[in-house]
């Protein structure tokens, strides 16, 4: 809502900027990454999105920096609690006064670069921007732990 | 509109010489608590236990909003005034005309980041009117005066910072020429207030905290004076080094005031974070009542319920002002129904507890010690990082009865009607760190159930401490009550009916299904034909769907599972704010 137009390029900007500091800290295991496709990540093209004319946008890929730690999604379940996300999301991010991480729907997104945007530039309905308080490492973890989390347990019918 | 008026002005000068007197005329309602004292009782009484069964719904309106439907419409010169959840619409309906049509609508800017600071839904607890003008807040900050004939705004202005993690749902409190008003923040770490404001202009004539330095809470030598506590610097010694300047204290309850005495009432909320032992000590003035001058802010008296509040027992609950008489004595009384789950009758004029009894099973406590003011503590129940999980504390951080669902006060039946929660909790309190802008917590405390009818509507007599009779509910109740010289009280429920009963005995008289949970509170009022109606909000929402809820109170796209104790609720009741009206 707030998002408007003209501020869009800037908001590309910022994150053209934290893309190339993840493929700075990932640069050596480069060739994996191109290797392993669907842990890239398309930071601007989202295959959930109505392409205008059918087009897709120009992408860029960029890699998760923390596709090859294994302690990646754990360390994000800690950055969890003491980043204060469990405070609005619940504990386990099963939702209170912020949307739910597990029901397998999305306000902005679920692609692992859409979290990772909605992370470091925040949102306009309170979620916080903690780009200025984590590092993109830290950001990717935070990605990693709310993608390890057990899928959905509500179903389109709920019966009684 | 001029026999009102002058109804009004009546009214007002009676004011003056009781606090018990009422502010403005039966016919109508002017202000959340319906009067200074906050007792939510009306004169009215075409409506009786002989009548009540011909009541019938006359008028609906939705107000395209899904947040919970908190607080109560207001009727002024034959005009309702509704304030939505967000994005906070104010509504004027014509009650002379046919379907009672809008006479205008102001549609305020309000920020959406404030939807993600409020901690416990985007509610909003109603407006005020005064001199013309509706008073109100909105709930990313700002109290706004509208000219109540034109809906043109007078002023706005910025009272609470979003980036400090102050929201502000509560409904303003006028007396004379100020508003008073409070931030919400509990869960965020903010330094607690309240301000007085210009009528006229919405200038901010004085802060005043509720934790800190003398000089910030306004504790004036020779004006303030503690029953029990002695000392100064209360707010800044009971907290280790800075704490305090995180330390909570929220305002987001009910104000009363008494006119001799020249005092304003009002609970403060919970201290932070909820890990007690980052803030060892009493955590002065966090869950307390506190009695200020409202001319300029200066603290008379206070009194903390809840020492070192290791379990969210925020004291915002009204503080109803009635004459009892107590022990034998006649006393000018303030009662209180606290999230801690006992029941409080002081003298307010010096803050002394005359009796505390509880009102729901309390362990948490013994008892409250009339010779010191302080609770008698179960050390089994305290909590912190260094305990763990302490199990089944009762009541829950939601407490006995909601500050959010404010009793009523009938002197014809001399008892209080309150909603109540029979329900414990489990609290894991862990280690948390202050960062600007998000919750500052520390804290997983599911509840449970410890009675298959998790909620009742109680009757309460304040000067004995006791039960009179109960209505048991399902689900917790939390919803306002209404007190009516006919002998009606009314409530509503979470699975979606609004109640009448005998005021005297308890039986149920009426019910209708309105549509949705309601977390609003009643009022009545005569119509312009000069028939008695009685007004209702419907819209689930609030801390109790955000935590029960099978999706978010204003998202039905963000499905959850269920809290256990409440998992069979969604069968009962969906989202969506309506505004009904009621006659017989």
């Amino acid at each position: 809502m707030r998002l408007s137009s003209p501020q869009l390029p800037a908001a590309l900007l910022i994150l053209a900027a934290s893309a190339s500091a993840c493929r700075e800290q990932s640069a050596a295991p480069a060739a994996s990454a191109t290797r392993s496709a669907e842990n890239s990540l398309v930071i601007s093209r989202h295959d959930d999105r109505v392409f205008a004319g059918g087009l897709m946008p120009p992408a860029e890929r960029v890699v998760n920096s923390e596709i090859h730690n294994a302690k990646a999604a754990e360390e994000g379940a800690t950055l969890f609690t003491s980043m204060n996300c469990d405070g609005c999301h619940g504990g386990g991010a099963v939702g209170a006064v912020g949307p739910s991480l597990t029901d397998g729907r999305w306000r902005y997104g679920g692609a692992d670069a859409d979290i990772f945007r909605s992370i470091a530039e925040g949102r306009p309905k309170g979620m916080p921007s903690f780009g200025g308080a984590l590092q993109p490492a830290m950001i990717w973890r935070l990605v990693a732990y709310i993608k390890s989390l057990p899928p959905p347990k509500d179903v389109p019918t709920e019966s009684w | 509109m001029s026999l009102h008026r002058s109804a009004l002005l009546l009214a007002l000068s009676l004011g003056t010489s009781s606090a018990l007197a009422q502010h403005a005329s039966d016919g109508e309602w002017t202000m959340p608590s319906k009067d200074y004292s906050a007792s939510r009782f009306s004169g009215l009484a075409q409506i009786t236990p002989a009548t009540v069964k011909s009541l019938h719904p006359v008028w609906t309106f939705s107000t395209g909003t899904l947040g919970g439907h908190e607080g109560q419409p207001l009727v002024v010169n034959n005009t309702m005034y509704v304030v939505t959840p967000y994005p906070n619409v104010l509504y004027a309906f014509d009650l002379t005309k046919d379907g009672y049509p809008l006479k205008w609508k102001y549609r305020p800017p309000v920020d959406p980041n404030s939807l993600g600071i409020a901690c416990c839904d985007a509610v909003n607890r109603g407006a005020v009117y005064a001199d013309g003008k509706i008073v109100y807040n909105l709930l990313d900050g700002h109290t706004v005066a509208i000219d109540a004939a034109t809906g043109k705004q007078l002023w706005m202005t910025k009272i609470a910072d979003l980036a400090q993690g102050e929201t502000t749902p509560m409904a303003p409190f006028i007396v004379k020429d100020r508003v008073l008003v409070g931030a919400s923040g509990g869960e965020f770490g903010i330094l607690g207030w309240v301000k007085g404001l210009d009528l006229a202009t919405g200038t901010i004539v004085w802060t005043a905290t509720n934790i800190g330095p003398d000089s910030l809470v306004l504790a004036k030598a020779g004006t303030f004076k503690a029953f029990y506590d002695k000392g100064a610097q209360l707010g800044q010694t009971t907290w280790p080094t800075d704490t305090w300047k995180h330390g909570g204290a929220p305002v987001w309850g009910w104000m009363s005031y008494d006119p001799e005495l020249d005092l304003v009432y009002y609970g403060v909320g919970n201290p932070g974070p909820y890990n007690a032992d980052q803030r060892m000590g009493d955590n002065k003035w966090t869950a307390s009542v506190l009695a200020r001058h409202p001319g300029d802010g200066s603290l008379v008296w206070a009194y903390q319920f809840t020492p070192h509040d290791s379990w969210d027992f925020d004291a915002a609950a009204e503080m109803v002002l009635v004459d009892l008489t107590v022990k034998g004595k006649a006393r000018k009384a303030l009662v209180h129904f606290d999230k801690n789950g006992f029941a409080y009758t002081m003298d307010r004029a010096t803050g002394e507890v005359i009796l505390a009894e509880p009102y729901v099973h309390v362990n948490w406590a013994s008892k409250i010690d009339l010779a010191t003011g302080r609770p008698v503590l179960n050390d089994a129940k305290a909590t912190g990082a260094s305990k763990g999980n302490v199990k089944d504390i009762c009541p829950t951080l939601e407490g006995g009865k909601s500050p959010a669902s404010p009793v009523a006060y009938s002197p014809v039946t001399k008892l209080f009607y309150a909603s109540t929660n029979s329900m414990c909790m489990d609290y894991a309190a862990v280690q948390t760190a202050h960062l600007a802008g998000t919750p500052f917590m520390g804290i997983n405390s599911p509840y449970h159930a410890t009675d298959p009818q998790m909620g009742a509507f109680i009757a309460w007599d304040a000067s004995t401490g006791k039960r009179a009779w109960e209505i048991k509910e399902k689900f917790p109740v939390w919803s306002g009550s209404l007190a009516t010289r006919g002998n009606v009280v009314f409530y509503g429920t979470l699975d979606g009916w609004f109640k009448a009963a005998n005021a005297t005995t308890g039986a149920v008289l009426w019910r209708f299904k309105v549509g949705s949970g309601v977390v609003g509170d009643p009022i009545t009022f005569i119509g312009a034909d000069g028939k008695q109606y009685v007004a209702i909000y419907a819209g689930i929402g609030g801390d109790w769907l955000l935590l029960s809820g099978d999706y978010r109170s204003d998202d039905p796209a963000d499905v959850r599972d269920p809290a256990d104790f409440a998992r069979d609720l969604a069968r009962h009741t969906s989202q969506g704010g309506i505004v009904w009206i009621f006659a017989l």
